[in-house]
């Protein structure tokens, strides 16, 4: 096997460098997905809580940071990280749903449905639009609830790379 | 209606596979509108008992039914007795067709 980075393929695809910058953009989306992680379910987000997000500044403005960190991660392992790996291992890509299922395939991922789920949830986790308090603290908790295995979908596909001598 | 009857057939099964014969589901949004094209499919869920995870629930119904129409993009809404009603399931609710 090539000791090259870019393992014999061609340079214009650049798959070394591109999953390179990807690693380091999911490290950090994933650090301070977890602070913001950390300070928002401390004590159990609960139908109260939801409920009490309009006047709760402090509270609105840590949840808005989670939500978009946590939305930010999942759009750049899935939509970003996912199509970039799989081209760098010669498989074709196509919808996004393909893709999972690909990926569930190949052993990264647990199951393509329940990705799918959790990206539809999302539109239920923004505040200012559902008025409902239970539909929201499921949403959010749902959410946190996948995020380790959201974290884990990222880093097998980098360890992976790794493995294959993919990544600088 | 912009849904075949075979569509509509797979969509009340899913539903009712999910939530039981005591639901009830009606299109609304744009596929109604017959002149129109594309678009998603906006479907309101009401079931007869309380749910304990609404979100996750029309989360998986969503995806459930995205799979059989072969990627089209669902959103369901749902309504329950313990769930607040919001202005739009009160508008889906009468502007919505029965599938």
């Amino acid at each position: 096997m090539s000791d090259s980075p870019m393992n014999g393929r061609p340079m214009s695809d650049n798959f070394a460098e591109r999953l390179g910058f990807l690693k380091r953009v999911v490290e950090r989306e994933i650090h301070h997905l977890r602070y913001s992680s950390d300070s928002v379910f401390a004590s159990p987000f609960t139908e109260e809580r939801a409920a009490r997000l309009g006047e709760d500044e402090a509270l609105a403005e840590k949840l808005e940071a989670y939500t978009s960190r946590f939305c930010r991660l999942q759009d750049t392992t899935g939509d970003k990280l996912l199509p970039l790996w799989l081209r760098a291992l010669g498989e074709k890509t196509g919808a996004v749903a393909d893709n999972l299922d690909r990926a569930e395939k190949l052993g990264v991922l647990d199951s393509a449905d329940k990705w799918l789920e959790i990206r539809q949830t999302r539109n239920q986790m923004i505040h200012e639009y559902i008025e409902s308090p239970q539909v929201l603290a499921d949403a959010l908790n749902t959410a946190h609830g996948y995020q380790e295995t959201l974290i884990a979908f990222a880093h097998a596909m980098l360890s992976d790379a790794k493995r294959r001598n993919l990544l600088e | 209606m912009r849904l075949t009857d075979s569509q509509r057939q797979t969509i009340r099964q899913l539903v009712i596979d999910e939530l039981g014969s005591g639901s009830t589901v009606k299109l609304f949004g744009s596929r109604l509108d017959d002149s129109a094209r594309g678009g998603d499919i906006d479907l309101f869920v009401e079931v007869d008992a309380p749910v304990e995870h609404p979100a996750q629930l029309s989360a998986r119904l969503s995806v459930r039914i995205m799979r059989a129409m072969h990627g089209r993009k669902v959103d369901v809404l749902l309504s329950a007795p313990n769930l607040n009603e919001q202005t739009i399931h009160r508008l889906a609710r009468e502007q919505g067709a029965f599938l």
